[in-house]
């Protein structure tokens, strides 16, 4: 139990502390570095000396480019993990944390309330197409949901920004909520800021829906010829209680599993989704600090999808043991074929068929 | 000849992955010959802008008057050019450090895994984009290599897996009792055996490369030169495409582009699937 959550920790830290070195590799080190281009181009601007520039670096990466490099390097690992991560090129006043802590709530939102409505639709379209495997409506959903998974989330948004908002005007297609609302927790506010939030969710959810419920067909159609299953009907039992009980704890297994592969996915999505809905969250800063090269700001964010990922992914393996007690021992888990760390044993043979995370 | 046979013995009974196929080979054929069929970026001239679909023009034409169905044409080379390399690289990466680590085992097997774990957490899209976005390259290959580099974890787990078990396996251990070579061990007893895994991969291993490749011109995160997909939508998105309708070809042309080529690779690989897994053909 504690050998588990402990390896999950450090591995959550661990990744966390890799990806702060990559962008620290990739501010510094890379050809064509951030830093080597602020440099370069505050120079030439001209009127700066030698000093001032390194001050002005300093400021925006806050780290000293005349110490050795691993001093740099400590003190940028040591900053990150304080969140400090400099501040904005673009507006030099602005510190990055500022801008991610703003952003971040956005993000959630969106990807939060995406995940639970395509989860919860994947799971009741999937179980409905495994239960009637022969019946004209669940070949055509298969063929649907089959199709929607392949296609690309944000030609989903487009489509819908073109087709309902601009056209229309039957919902709001930009911003996080209406300008004539006063933010706070007033029934106003908040309805402008669900409202504002359908289209985007309604991206994530048309996509990601048709792999939850390829998955859990998958899933489902496994356990229903399984020994425990056909038991559990000889023995009479309700067909309520071995739907619930015998085929629906099991077939959530690979689900939950999944979650973890795709809360990246997800995540990563957001650039596009936030992108075109012009949605502050930190996929929409990321790209907007690309377009302008505010370095500082693009790593702040990427940092902080990353974080997000790697604790949701913490949270979902904390949750696992509860869906399948065998993770917690060892000893049933090796009985019941699994190797000690459940999680990876279920992860080593995904459904092929299931779009990977990249 | 027998894997051909047995293809088209499953296309033949699955219909969408025929169809997956056939629109493959199109987009393939597309991406060989297009270029020398047809040409763009030649025009210039306003006059030609947003015409409605004639037989001259069968996709109408963009904001300078050079035909839309030119443009898809010649844009495919780039796309399909750049996935593929992608999808190759993904691959050799994923099957080699998949079946190093689930062969050798041990020290490296652990160290190698609980990399693969870091790289299957973080995000990939975002790491493509930042990497990209510093690098910004306009090459082919250099781009393929940042694609890829978010690919391989999910690829290696599944491979070492299989290696880990075949690794006990009876005639493994008969190969070994022989003697063979290390090379003979990989080329004729492993990888025949994680061929599957490595031939489903792949054509996934395409469609995620496309859809970020076609993703980074969309957002302008690669540089803008020349034509492709990706760069007809953003262009048609800075022209404003999605206020009006006279654009609406010109934007939606190279998405669906996109969207069918996605969808008959995804069919595709589903035939690929029961090919090699005995199980689901009987179904």
């Amino acid at each position: 139990m504690v050998s588990f959550l402990v390896k999950r920790l450090v591995l959550a830290v661990v990744t966390i502390y890799i990806v702060i070195t990559l962008t620290f590799f990739m501010i510094r080190l890379m050809p064509g570095n951030a830093m080597s281009y602020l440099q370069s181009q505050l120079s030439a601007q001209g009127g700066l000396t030698t000093q001032q520039i390194a001050t002005r670096v300093q400021e925006a990466y806050g780290i000293q480019t005349t110490n050795a490099l691993w001093q740099q390097y400590l003190s940028y690992v040591g900053n990150a993990f304080r969140f400090n991560f400099g501040t904005s090129i673009i507006n030099p006043g602005q510190t990055v944390l500022s801008v991610v802590a703003g952003a971040l709530p956005w993000t959630l939102l969106i990807v939060g309330l995406a995940l639970l409505i395509s989860f919860v639709i994947g799971v009741v379209v999937g179980t409905l197409i495994a239960a009637y495997p022969q019946s004209l409506l669940s070949k055509i959903a298969t063929g649907v949901v089959s199709f929607l998974a392949a296609v690309p989330n944000y030609v989903v948004a487009l489509v819908l920004i073109y087709v309902i908002a601009d056209r229309d005007h039957l919902l709001p297609s930009s911003g996080p909520y209406s300008l004539t609302t006063t933010p706070g927790w007033n029934p106003a506010f908040i309805g402008s800021v669900l409202q504002h939030a359908i289209l985007p969710v309604l991206s994530y959810v048309i996509v990601a829906f048709g792999s939850w419920a390829l998955t859990m067909k998958g899933s489902v159609s496994t356990i229903l010829g399984a020994d425990y299953v056909r038991t559990g009907e000889a023995w009479g039992l309700s067909r309520w209680r071995v739907t619930r009980s015998y085929i629906g704890r099991n077939a959530m297994l690979p689900m939950v599993t999944n979650l973890g592969l795709s809360l990246g996915y997800m995540f990563g999505g957001s650039v596009f989704i936030e992108t075109f809905f012009v949605y502050p969250g930190l996929g929409y800063y990321l790209i907007q600090s690309v377009n302008e090269r505010d370095y500082p700001v693009m790593m702040g964010c990427f940092i902080l999808i990353t974080v997000a990922v790697v604790l949701s992914n913490l949270i979902v393996d904390l949750v696992y043991p509860l869906v399948d007690p065998r993770i917690m021992s060892p000893g049933r888990a090796k009985r019941a074929g699994l190797t000690v760390s459940g999680l990876a044993a279920e992860n080593q043979t995904p459904d092929p068929l299931e779009r990977s995370a990249a | 000849m027998k894997f051909f046979a047995d293809l088209w013995r499953i296309c033949k009974d699955d219909k969408a992955a025929l169809v997956g196929g056939i629109v493959i080979v199109i987009y393939l054929l597309v991406a060989i010959i297009g270029p020398t069929v047809t040409q763009v970026g030649y025009v210039k001239n306003p006059n030609l802008a947003y015409l409605p679909p004639s037989l001259k023009y069968p996709l109408g034409t963009d904001f300078l008057g050079d035909s839309v169905l030119s443009e898809i044409i010649v844009g495919t080379r780039p796309i399909m050019e750049v996935g593929l390399a992608a999808a190759v690289m993904v691959v050799f990466v994923g099957v080699v450090v998949g079946l190093a680590s689930g062969y050798l085992g041990g020290a490296v097997d652990q160290v190698v895994m609980r990399i693969t774990d870091v790289f299957l957490t973080i995000p990939g899209l975002p790491l493509v984009i930042v990497i990209a976005s510093i690098i910004r390259t306009t090459n082919p290959l250099a781009l393929a290599g940042i694609l890829s580099i978010a690919g391989w974890a999910g690829l290696a787990r599944a491979v070492r897996s299989q290696a880990l078990s075949l690794r006990t396996s009876d005639f493994v251990d008969a190969a070994k009792v022989q003697g063979l070579p290390l090379r003979n061990m990989v080329a004729r007893q492993l990888l025949p055996n994680v061929g599957p895994y490595v031939a489903i991969h792949f054509l996934l291993a395409v469609t995620d490369a496309i859809y970020a490749e076609v993703g980074l011109y969309l957002l302008g995160v690669a540089p803008i030169s020349g034509t492709n997909w990706g760069i007809m939508i953003n262009l048609a998105l800075s022209q404003g495409a999605l206020y009006t309708s006279q654009s609406a070809l010109y934007l939606f042309s190279p998405m669906l582009a996109i969207v069918f080529l996605q969808v008959a690779l995804v069919y595709f690989s589903r035939a690929m699937d029961r090919l090699f897994n005995p199980r689901l053909r009987v179904q």
